[in-house]
């Protein structure tokens, strides 16, 4: 049968417990089947597709336990990884200062090439807040990632922050393999190109 | 609920789903017209309501219909449960209704029950 997409993308939420990671991966509903069988065993993964720019792309977006923590999170996890969503919750100041660890975690042990965006959630919680939306962004700047600020109860932005993700997966993807289509030639006499590394989701990956 | 003497050959067209596979419950889209292929096979599944929710012991019923699926990147929109045994289970990825079906892992195929879910045109 013929492939019904044209892209891939393997999605990973990450953040403290609390934060609302489960949540985001499924359009909250009050009246969520929570009392059943499969609630009890728990949900690994979801496959999600999106159109962008006339590309049908398919999402599968893995769930992670915040009790976890970073420390416990290995190079294992984050096997095949292209985007991570950072998951803070504006009404907990810990969970933002933990963003800083998780990052650092992603560093030691996810692909260098791994797509990364912040996101503040429960944004519907002004009264509550303990994180401002300017040092959202500024972590955000100094870190060179997007920043989006989400509510999964109130459904603010989830969307929008997945497609973003994506849509900066996808031209991060077209631009690599534009690259290897077209070498830089001509009188350039720089030695080579930095080689990619081993490790990279984008060496294994192919245009379906 | 006896999937047996349901009306389903209006759904099937040369074998496959004739129109979306949706959830029931939320009318989100798991997978697109002629996707899916007709099989009869016997399996039984847990309710997706139970009365008693023990991970060992849940009330099942045998069902008979399904939409098979070759590869797992055909669905539209699907969530795969944690793994029990050689199966993960088929849930609805915005209500999380389930189990609508089942993947069986030795063989990458998965499985929608057509009594679990509605048929229907896109919206
Ligand atoms: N007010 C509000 N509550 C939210 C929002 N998103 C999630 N919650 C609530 O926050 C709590 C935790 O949400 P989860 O999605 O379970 O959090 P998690 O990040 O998956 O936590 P772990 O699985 O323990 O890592 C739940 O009670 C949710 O109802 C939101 O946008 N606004
Ligand atoms: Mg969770
Ligand atoms: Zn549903």
């Amino acid at each position: 049968m013929a492939k019904t997409y044209d892209y891939l993308f393997k999605l990973l939420l990450i953040g403290d417990s609390g934060v609302g990671k489960t949540c985001v991966l499924f359009r909250f509903s009050e009246d969520a089947f929570n009392t059943t069988f499969i609630s009890t065993i728990g949900i690994d993964f979801k496959i999600r597709t999106i159109d962008l720019d006339g590309k049908k792309i398919k999402l599968q977006i893995w769930d992670t336990a915040g009790q976890e923590r970073f420390r416990t999170i290995t190079t294992a996890y984050y096997r095949g990884a292209m985007g991570i969503m950072l998951v803070y919750d504006i009404t907990n100041e810990k969970s933002f200062e933990n963003i800083k660890n998780w990052i650092r975690n992603i560093e030691e042990n996810a692909s260098a090439d791994v797509e990364k965006m912040l996101l503040g959630n429960k944004c519907e919680l002004e009264e509550k807040r303990q994180v401002s939306k300017e040092r959202g962004e500024q972590l955000a700047i100094e870190y060179g990632i997007k920043f989006i600020e989400t509510s999964a109860k109130a459904s603010i932005r989830v969307e929008d922050a997945f497609f973003t993700l994506a849509r900066d997966i996808k031209a991060k993807m077209e631009k690599k393999l534009k690259e290897a289509s077209n070498p830089p030639k001509g009188h350039q006499l720089r030695a080579s190109e930095p080689q990619k590394k081993p490790t990279s989701w984008l060496s294994r990956c192919s245009l379906l | 609920m006896p999937d047996c003497n349901v009306n389903f050959e209006a759904e099937i067209e040369e074998g496959q789903n004739k129109r979306s596979v949706k959830c029931k419950f939320c009318s989100s889209v798991i997978l697109t017209p002629a996707t899916a292929a007709i099989m009869n096979v016997e399996h039984s599944l847990p309710l997706i309501r139970q009365t008693k929710t023990t991970e060992e012991n849940p009330d099942t019923e045998t069902t008979s219909v399904f939409w098979a699926v070759k590869d797992m990147f055909t669905f539209q929109n699907v969530g795969f449960s944690n793994t029990v045994g050689n199966t993960k289970y088929l849930t609805c990825a915005d209500c999380e209704a389930g189990p609508i079906g089942f993947h069986d892992i030795p063989t990458k195929m998965s499985f929608v029950a057509l009594s679990r879910v509605s048929h229907g045109d896109p919206i």
